[in-house]
This record gives C-alpha cells, sequence and structure tokens, in this order.
C-alpha cells in the first residue's frame, strides 16, 4: 500500500492528497499529519485531493473546519466524484486549480502527483476565451486556456490553446488544443471539417475522402492517436 | 449630397479587380451618375488601358499627393461618357508614394462633386491595399470560384473588419455555369458557405471581356443586350443604387431524374 497522505508544493500554494482507499479514515488520518507537519505547514494555502471518495456538504464542512483549526486555508477540494465537486462549489470551495495544467511553453503549472486522475485536467472558468466571429484566413487565436467560439474557423485560420476547444460552427481551419502537451485535451466542432487537428503533441490531417455527413463531432487523443467520432453526451 | 466611395479589391491578383472597377464605374455613369475611378495600384497601372484612356494622361495621383497639380487637373474625362472620370496611378513610384491619409484626403475632396468614387486596389495586403481601404465607405471584394481566391477573399474580409470597414460586399466573377453545373467548379453557395458576406454580383465567365479590355472600352459600355457579363455588371450597379435585382440562375439544375434521363439517352 502506497502512501496514504502525500503533500506537494505548487504555485497555489500546497497540494495534499490523500488515498481514497475506503479504510482510510481521512479525517484521523489528516489530523495526524497536520498536527506532525505543523511547522512546516504554517499559514499555507492549501488544496486538497480526495479522488474518488464521495463527500457530502457536511463531511466537506467538517474538513474545512479541521485546517482552520490548524490555522490553514483550504480553497480548494479536487474530488472526482462531480457531486462531491457541487457540494464544494456551494459551500465557497474551488474545485480546480488556478491555471492550466500547462503552459504555452509546455511548463507543468500545477501538477497532480498522480497523473491519472482527470478530474484536475479542468481549467478555471475564468480562463476560457469566448469569441462570438468568425475566424478567418490569416487569423490566429492564440490563448491559455479553453476557447469557445460562436462561429466558422476558416480555412488558413489557426486556433491555438492549451486547453479544450469548442467551435460552435463550421471548422475548417487548424485548430491545437492542448498546445503544451495537454494530451486529455480535446476538440468539438458542429461541422469538424479541419485542415489539421493537433491534441498535445499528436498532430492529425483530416481524410481525404472528406466526411459526408455533417453531424456534431469531437476528437480526441485514444491510443496516441487523434480519433474524431459524432458527439454524444 | 456626398458621394460613396466604393473600394474594389481581393488580394489575389488576376481575379478581376480592374475589370470590376472599369465596368462598375461605367455602368454607374451610364445610370447617369457622377463618378470618379482612382487606379489606386501605383507602379502597375492598369485601369487607364482598361478604360481607353492610357493617352490622355498628364497627371496622376503622386502628382496630386505631392502638389505638381490640382485634383481636378488629373481627372481625366471619359470618352464616352460626360460624367466619368479616371484618376490614373504613376507607373514610375511605388505604393509608398501615397499614405492612407493622403486617400482619405483626395477622397474627401471628390465627396462633395461625385456620385460615386471608386478605388480599383492593388492585390496583395500591404501599403497598396491599406491605402485603397482607408477612405472607402464600403468595400467589394472580388473573387473566383477557385479555392486560392476564396482563401485570399476570406483574409481580405477579415482585414476589412479589422479596419472597421464593415464585411464588404462580394462580387463573384469568371463563374462557369456548365462547370458549377458538372461540380467541377465551386458554386456561388459553396464559396458563400466559406465567406458569408452579401452577395453583389455573380459575373459569368465571358470572352468578351478579355476583347473590351484589350479594345479599351469596358463591356457594359458596348450597347450589346444580351451580353451576360455586361448584363450582370449592370445588375450590381443597379443593386448598389438600392435596387432589388433578383440574381439570374446561372446553373441548370441537375436533379437525380434529369440526370438519369440523360444516362439513358446516352448521354
Amino acid at each position: 500500500m502506497g502512501r496514504q497522505i502525500e503533500i506537494k508544493g505548487n504555485r497555489d500554494g500546497l497540494l495534499i492528497r490523500v488515498t481514497d482507499h475506503p479504510d482510510f479514515a481521512v479525517y484521523e488520518g489528516l489530523r495526524r499529519e497536520l498536527d506532525k507537519k505543523r511547522d512546516f505547514l504554517q499559514g499555507s494555502r492549501i488544496a486538497l485531493e480526495i479522488g474518488r471518495r464521495p463527500m457530502n456538504d457536511e463531511q466537506l464542512a467538517g474538513l474545512q473546519a479541521l485546517f482552520d483549526d490548524q490555522g490553514l486555508t483550504l480553497w480548494a477540494v479536487i474530488a472526482d466524484d462531480s457531486e462531491t465537486r457541487e457540494k464544494a462549489r456551494e459551500i465557497g470551495l474551488a474545485t480546480r486549480l488556478s491555471g492550466s495544467a500547462t503552459d504555452l511553453e509546455g511548463n507543468a503549472m500545477a501538477t497532480v502527483p498522480n497523473g491519472k486522475d482527470s478530474g484536475t485536467k479542468e481549467l478555471p472558468v475564468a480562463n476560457a476565451l469566448f469569441l462570438h466571429e468568425t475566424v478567418r484566413s490569416g487569423r490566429s487565436v492564440v490563448h491559455e486556456g479553453h476557447v469557445i467560439i460562436l462561429g466558422d474557423v476558416n480555412p488558413g485560420a489557426q486556433v491555438i490553446a492549451t486547453g479544450n476547444v469548442v467551435v460552435w460552427g463550421r471548422l475548417r481551419g487548424m485548430v491545437h488544443a492542448g498546445a503544451g502537451g495537454d494530451s486529455a485535451a480535446m476538440i468539438c466542432a458542429l461541422d469538424l471539417n479541419p485542415t489539421q487537428l493537433r491534441i498535445g503533441d499528436q498532430i492529425a490531417v483530416a481524410p481525404d475522402d472528406s466526411h459526408a455527413a455533417s453531424v456534431p463531432e469531437q476528437a480526441s487523443v485514444r491510443d496516441g492517436q487523434i480519433v474524431a467520432e459524432p458527439w454524444r453526451h | 449630397m456626398s458621394a460613396q466611395i466604393l473600394t474594389i479589391t481581393s488580394g489575389k491578383g488576376g481575379v478581376g479587380k480592374t475589370t470590376v472597377a472599369a465596368n462598375l464605374a461605367a455602368a454607374l455613369a451610364m445610370m447617369g451618375k457622377r463618378v470618379v475611378a482612382i487606379d489606386a495600384d501605383i507602379g502597375l497601372r492598369n485601369l487607364d488601358v482598361v478604360m481607353g484612356l492610357e493617352n490622355r494622361i498628364v497627371y496622376d495621383l503622386v502628382d496630386v499627393v505631392e502638389g505638381r497639380c490640382r485634383l481636378r487637373q488629373a481627372m481625366i474625362k471619359d470618352k464616352r461618357q460626360p460624367e466619368l472620370y479616371l484618376i490614373p496611378a504613376a507607373q514610375t513610384r511605388d505604393k509608398n508614394a501615397v499614405s492612407p491619409s493622403d486617400m482619405v484626403l483626395i477622397c474627401d475632396q471628390l465627396r462633395e462633386e461625385m456620385d460615386y468614387v471608386i478605388i480599383d486596389s492593388p492585390a496583395g495586403i500591404e501599403r497598396g491595399f491599406r491605402n485603397a481601404v482607408a477612405p472607402a465607405d464600403k468595400v467589394l471584394v472580388v473573387t473566383n470560384p477557385e479555392v486560392s481566391a476564396v482563401r485570399d477573399a476570406d483574409r481580405i474580409i477579415g482585414l476589412i473588419e479589422a479596419e472597421e470597414k464593415g464585411p464588404g460586399q462580394l462580387i463573384l466573377n469568371r463563374v462557369k455555369p456548365a462547370m458549377v453545373g458538372r461540380g467541377d467548379m465551386l458554386s456561388v453557395d459553396d464559396v458563400l458557405d466559406i465567406l458569408a458576406v452579401e452577395l453583389l454580383g455573380v459575373i459569368p465567365e465571358d470572352e468578351r471581356i478579355l476583347v473590351a479590355s484589350n479594345q479599351g472600352l469596358p463591356l457594359v459600355m458596348h450597347g450589346v443586350n444580351g451580353a451576360s457579363a455586361g448584363e450582370a455588371f449592370r445588375n450590381v450597379a443597379r443593386r448598389l443604387e438600392g435596387e432589388d435585382v433578383p440574381f439570374v440562375e446561372l446553373v441548370q439544375k441537375q436533379t437525380f431524374m434529369s440526370r438519369l434521363r440523360a444516362l439513358m439517352n446516352g448521354q
């Protein structure tokens, strides 16, 4: 059995990850750990990663109190469980680390100790760029975060984002999502017919037999390849 | 009454900017409008040739800008239309001889005396293009139904929007209805699908355009009725005047049944 509590520094303060093994007593374990490292932790801002463990609002409030008692600020709870995330938001906790997973140069900005979780890959909503226009040939939209375009992306135009890219229109230009290396990023479009797609480090070219059906599609990396499939929720 | 300033541009060369400028100027003049065409393609002037006024040039646009003559002196009166003028480009200079603000200044002077000022832009997106677009009230983007021309038109429309000159209006030139019918050429809908701007005119391919240009007599002045390209230019002029002129259906729509019938008849 691996370590039950890991503490790591990041740009936003400290990230504490607790195992989501059901037998692990979170409160007891955390209290002991915080007591032990009181001097080291003094006054820190803490983000807590709880993995798949579901928690209700009472339990989350209990966590908050636990940190308060130690003079620490719990500002974020990162959970895989969407209901838990919602509850956390309700009591004023962030549910994502600020900044994108990687910046445009590809440097990790907020790393998660255990890379298997996808819940932390989401970027803050404030980090999304919304464009209500047609991105025409020669335009280059570069953004650290998500990009949402209400309009077409025409051939000869390019959109580069560290996060996801959603095109509510026809995508016929070049889009690079997850620029900086996030291969979990995805690209959605009402009509996905790009000259080229890039996700993370992968590059895909549209097949020569340009698709016939114009249905909303999403592209993501699967088994090291960019695949496009009809969008479903 | 203040003139409307129209700039005709395309990004790509050879799509027919100068032809459109000459024919549109002539068509508007034939409707009784006072029109001046300005050739902004300094160093590569053509509009004077197409309009058949080359041998009358004394002063040009650069002479006006540099104060060697008054604006009136550089305005060449057309041979056929009393209210049609041309301000030619200088052939021996380059685009940098004129600035965007010079163009604005000149067009402001023309506003009071004219109904239309039509500026023929050079190809490209550099200084010459910016000179041509700076004074424009409305930009007419000319393109051909081919992928590269449409791509450039898209770029140009983006630049026009950035200059806050509106999205521009589109003139689709050199359409070959037969090829479109066979599916070998982009159709009007295909082009509009990408560019998503207002369509002002569709000009069919017409051999007489070339002949007319070589003669220095814009096709609309030939007086041939039913000349399809000439008619199309006249329609553009009427639309500019606010008339609601329906677009002529160029392509005979091939339905599945008609294709089947053609197949059975061995065609």
